[in-house]
């Protein structure tokens, strides 16, 4: 008897002892603790409530993270209110998404049926609500369909071009309140990936509660009073301000984010605020995401470095450089942070891009030799760039690309990238301009010296660095290279009039991607395109405009992506994908330099689960979208922070 | 006087008139338009713009209707207190600016006693003490206020006022306190951080300002009417604060015309480098980006506030010194 009251009393002790901790491991698995009041209240449904019956299950383990525990402030540094939209790019929750494989997951929707590649049958996850904790439902998708697509004060340009092949819009039905379709004439293969983007097409509205600013459901006096109200001029304005959703300004507009803004611009610090009924729950039926609060403080970009170095920052990339690097490196230790290198992800860091349709008649038939752009390629010595820009750290490539893509080809990596003096003066010697004046600079047909004028919007100081040095490579060609510096939109208008010879900007910028996404960098498609800005008028205008291309690669390219377009399989867009690819490189449509560079990444040393490394950009990837912040969690979260 | 004032302010009409038209001119000259600029920025940072949407904004704001019906449409909205829209941040011009006025006028009424502070009694005593250590020593510093640029001024400042007292780097507040109602600990705050802009911004103006009354003060000294006030035994504080320094100031009071709109609009250099939240930056901005309603109705209200003040500096000139003339015409 005795001993058993002293075992009793023991364990007591223990359990007294140990309650503190087995609280703190338990809490979570309940209810996030800064909801625990609200729930106990009865404001809020407890978290099964909250969540839909077939959560979307993080299986952190085997990504190789940690569960976490809830709790924290995620402090991030931005430059003004517009970035408020980094939030829906960081949480990236869409539709569907892309893995970390480049291969399409459902996320927001339960499932997708795709038949023949044309016709879509969306899912919605039974229960699934908005952050309002109203059920998300297929009258959701129907709103956006024909109250705002399809209204003509709303859009009047029609639903945005993604919905649109052939000039015709979807078949939209509603099957039942948890699934819709969406059915073309013809295979839509761009459907899916458009709605992954980072920048995705909507698609859904949460119809109960923009229907009070729309003049089809709303009481016409109420809304009279709430356009004066808000010194707008008509509804169509209200509604237009009430449901911006990639920039979430409007905090009362529900969403499916792992975040919601409870901050009305304008304001110095937007405070995001966790989604209570978010749809994803990790391995053990936490409810993501683990940090209850993030927020965005707003100051000139240019201090972004310094304050992130003052420990200001929880998790930053935005404006942070590689140049800042040894500055971060230097505080880290003192605030607490570690910088992390991640690879950028674009093709070329700088890349130079020909102007196929130039106005200088002479230099244009010279860049159509496709021994010319070679020539000026091989002539790059990209290995002292590497060491003399980047420190060796990049890497020597052509605008293609990168190996983490599963498109990666290493021959094309290399594809007239080898610094080869000789060979490019003999390629320019074959394209007939052997003549070279006393400097060693070549003649032009007409006589003119070959000065090749490089516009440059001179933003980035590498560019010009990098210029450069391609000038004195160059020189040794026989090509002069004259850098010429204007800001950024005049510079984009002179190549929109073909005034540019040859310009520089970033390479291709999604290189990371996979055969699903539309290849429409690859082939003249848009007339912003430095290197063929006519033709991808003509093309985007459908001949009405611009002008017709006259070179076969190009023309073969343009076929290519048509025929992506009415791809059926992923087999089929994989090889149109590498042929493409294989066409840029041999004809070197644009010239790389060097890629995979790094960008500096701040995490504090409390943030679990941030990759040691990942590609940094915005298509995929979403910036830290793929890495998926909800699943970033504090080690030394407090209740409330 | 009252004919006076009444004529000049009818003169300001057409003053404003013909600025308002100047500076929407100015804002249409570039060939490019607020779209083009954010397109041309999305795509720079590697993210695509919604065409769609753009053209859906366009739209919104006029762009497809005549150069002279839009300037009506703003001219007539500025009239009646509508400033606009502003693209870029996709609000009524008015509710943006409101909300910078505030600390930007703290910081500027901060900026413009410290000066004066600082400045008479310096000013005082060089031209009292001329070329003496003081004289010398004081006009150095003043010098230096002077020649050294602001936004070099404030990186350091910054920088040191963030490594020796820990003040978070930039802006008029820690980040803490953004948001939130205002409270002892916020005000404690903002003046820690406070002290940094108005020293910076203040350092020219007070270099300058102790040059200029030193310049006015000595011409007085040097007059004859002083020579015999001191010489009749009048003291010497009073030789000196009573008459001389009080006609060695028109230039002050001229400068009021320019105090006006330099305290709504805030030194936008420093204002940038120190980020702080004032609506200097914001102009710069709006100017760069061309969102033309924003910096065209934030230009015109400063247009507005210089041609006040001007005013306000002559009829106080004329309180002041009754030598001045109201009217103009030839002196013989």
């Amino acid at each position: 008897m005795m001993r058993s009251i002293l075992r009793g009393l023991c364990l007591a002790c223990a359990l007294a002892v140990a309650t503190p901790a087995v609280v703190a491991m338990a809490a979570p698995l309940d209810e996030p603790p800064i909801l625990a009041d609200a729930v106990r209240e009865g404001l809020l449904p407890p978290m099964k409530d909250r969540l839909p019956a077939h959560p979307r299950v993080i299986d952190l383990p085997a990504m190789g993270r940690e569960t976490g525990r809830f709790g924290g402030v995620m402090r991030m540094l931005m430059s003004d209110q517009r970035d408020i939209r980094m939030m829906t790019i960081y949480g990236y929750a869409r539709m569907v998404v892309f893995d970390e494989k480049g291969d399409i997951q459902p996320d927001i929707l339960e499932k997708v049926d795709v038949t023949d590649g044309r016709s879509f049958t969306l899912h919605i996850r039974p229960g699934h609500k908005w952050s309002d904790g109203e059920p998300l439902t297929a009258e959701d998708f129907r709103y956006y369909w024909e109250d705002v697509a399809n209204n003509a004060r709303l859009s009047p340009g029609g639903p945005p071009f993604s919905y649109i092949v052939n000039d015709k819009p979807p078949k939209f039905e509603v099957i039942d309140p948890l699934t819709v379709r969406y059915a073309w004439d013809v295979p839509n293969p761009g459907f899916l990936p458009a709605l992954a983007g980072a920048q995705p097409l909507p698609i859904v509205m949460p119809a109960h509660y923009l229907k009070q600013f729309h003049e089809r459901y709303a009481d016409k006096a109420a809304l009279a009073k709430l356009i004066k109200d808000n010194r707008v001029k008509d509804w169509g304005a209200m509604h237009e301000r009430k449901s911006r959703q990639y920039r979430p300004e409007n905090p009362d507009l529900p969403v499916l984010d792992p975040w919601r803004n409870t901050t009305a611009p304008p304001a110095e610090m937007f405070v995001f605020e966790r989604n209570p009924y978010f749809h994803r729950t990790d391995s053990e039926g936490r409810q993501l995401p683990y940090v209850d609060r993030v927020t965005l403080s707003t100051g000139t970009a240019s201090l972004i470095p310094a304050k992130a170095g003052a420990g200001e920052a929880d998790l930053q990339a935005r404006y942070l450089r590689f140049d800042n690097y040894t500055f971060l490196k230097r505080n880290a230790k003192m605030n607490d942070f570690s910088v992390r290198l991640w690879t950028r992800g674009e093709g070329s860091y700088v890349a130079l891009y020909p102007n196929l349709t130039t106005a200088d008649p002479v230099w244009r038939a010279l860049l159509h030799d496709v021994r010319v752009r070679r020539a000026l390629s091989v002539g790059i010595n990209r290995h002292l760039i590497n060491k003399v820009v980047f420190f060796g750290l990049a890497r020597e490539s052509a605008n293609t690309v990168l190996p983490e893509s599963p498109l990666f080809q290493p021959e094309l990596q290399r594809a007239w990238a080898d610094h080869d003096t000789v060979l490019a003066n003999r390629l320019l010697d074959q394209a007939g301009l052997e003549k070279r004046d006393d400097d060693g600079v070549r003649f032009l047909p007409d006589g003119r010296r070959a000065e090749l004028t490089v516009d440059a919007s001179g933003e980035v100081t590498e560019e010009i660095d990098v210029l450069e040095l391609i000038g004195y490579d160059w020189m040794k060609i026989g090509v002069k290279l004259l850098p010429r510096t204007a800001q950024r939109d005049v510079l984009r208008r002179r190549i929109i009039a073909g005034q540019t010879v040859m310009s520089v900007s970033q390479g291709i910028d999604n290189a990371v991607p996979s055969a699903d996404m539309e290849p429409s960098e690859l082939a003249p498609a848009h007339y912003l395109q430095s290197q063929w800005p006519l033709w991808g008028k003509y093309v985007q205008s459908r001949g009405q405009e611009g002008e017709k291309p006259d070179v076969p690669a190009a023309i073969e390219l343009i076929d290519l992506h048509a025929r992506w377009k009415s791809s059926v399989s992923h087999e089929e867009r994989e090889r149109i994908w590498r042929e493409m690819l294989r066409i840029q490189s041999e004809q070197v449509f644009s010239i790389g330099v060097v890629n995979g560079t790094s960008q500096p990444v701040i995490v504090s040393n409390r943030l679990r689960n941030v990759p040691e490394k990942a590609i940094y950009s915005f298509e995929p990837g979403a910036f830290f979208g793929q890495s998926m912040p909800d699943t970033f969690w504090y080690a030394d979260a407090k209740a409330q922070d | 006087m009252l004919r006076y004032i009444v004529r000049r302010v009818l003169i300001m009409i057409p003053t404003l008139v013909i600025t308002s038209m100047l500076i929407f001119t100015v804002m249409l000259l570039p060939p490019s338009d607020y779209f083009e600029t954010y397109v041309a920025e999305m795509q720079a940072q590697g993210e695509r713009a919604d065409m769609s949407r753009i053209e859906f904004l366009r739209k919104e704001y006029g762009f497809d209707r005549p150069v002279v019906e839009r300037y009506f449409l703003w001219i007539s909205g500025f009239v009646r207190g509508d400033f606009g829209y502003s693209f870029e941040y996709e609000m009524p011009v008015r509710d943006i600016v409101g909300e910078r006025l505030a600390l930007t006028m703290l910081v500027s009424f901060c900026t413009i006693i410290m000066t004066w502070i600082v400045a008479f009694p310096i000013g005082i005593y060089s031209a009292t003490r001329q070329y003496s250590w003081g004289d010398y020593g004081l006009t150095f510093l003043g010098l230096i206020g002077i020649a050294i640029p602001h936004f070099l001024l404030a990186l350091l400042f910054m920088y040191f006022a963030n490594v020796w007292f820990g003040t978070s780097i930039g802006g008029l507040m820690d980040p803490v306190y953004f948001n939130q109602p205002m409270s002892w600990d916020k005000a404690k705050s903002i003046l820690e951080h406070l002290w940094i802009p108005v020293l910076i911004i203040g350092a020219g103006g007070t270099g300058k300002m102790i040059r200029r009354i030193r310049a006015n003060l000595l011409d007085e000294l040097q007059k004859q009417y002083v020579v015999t006030a001191k010489a009749k035994g009048l003291s010497p504080r009073k030789a000196l604060l009573k008459y001389p320094l009080r006609m060695s100031l028109n230039f002050f009071i001229s400068d009021i015309g320019d105090i006006l709109p330099a305290i709504v609009s805030g030194a936008e250099l420093t204002a940038v480098v120190l980020s702080l939240q004032t609506t200097g930056p914001l102009l710069l901005r709006a100017l760069q980006s061309q969102d033309m309603y924003l910096a065209g109705s934030f230009l015109m209200f400063l247009a507005c506030l210089t041609v006040v003040g001007v005013l306000i500096s002559d009829i106080a000139l004329g309180f002041l010194d009754p030598r001045i003339r109201l009217s103009g015409g030839s002196v013989k």
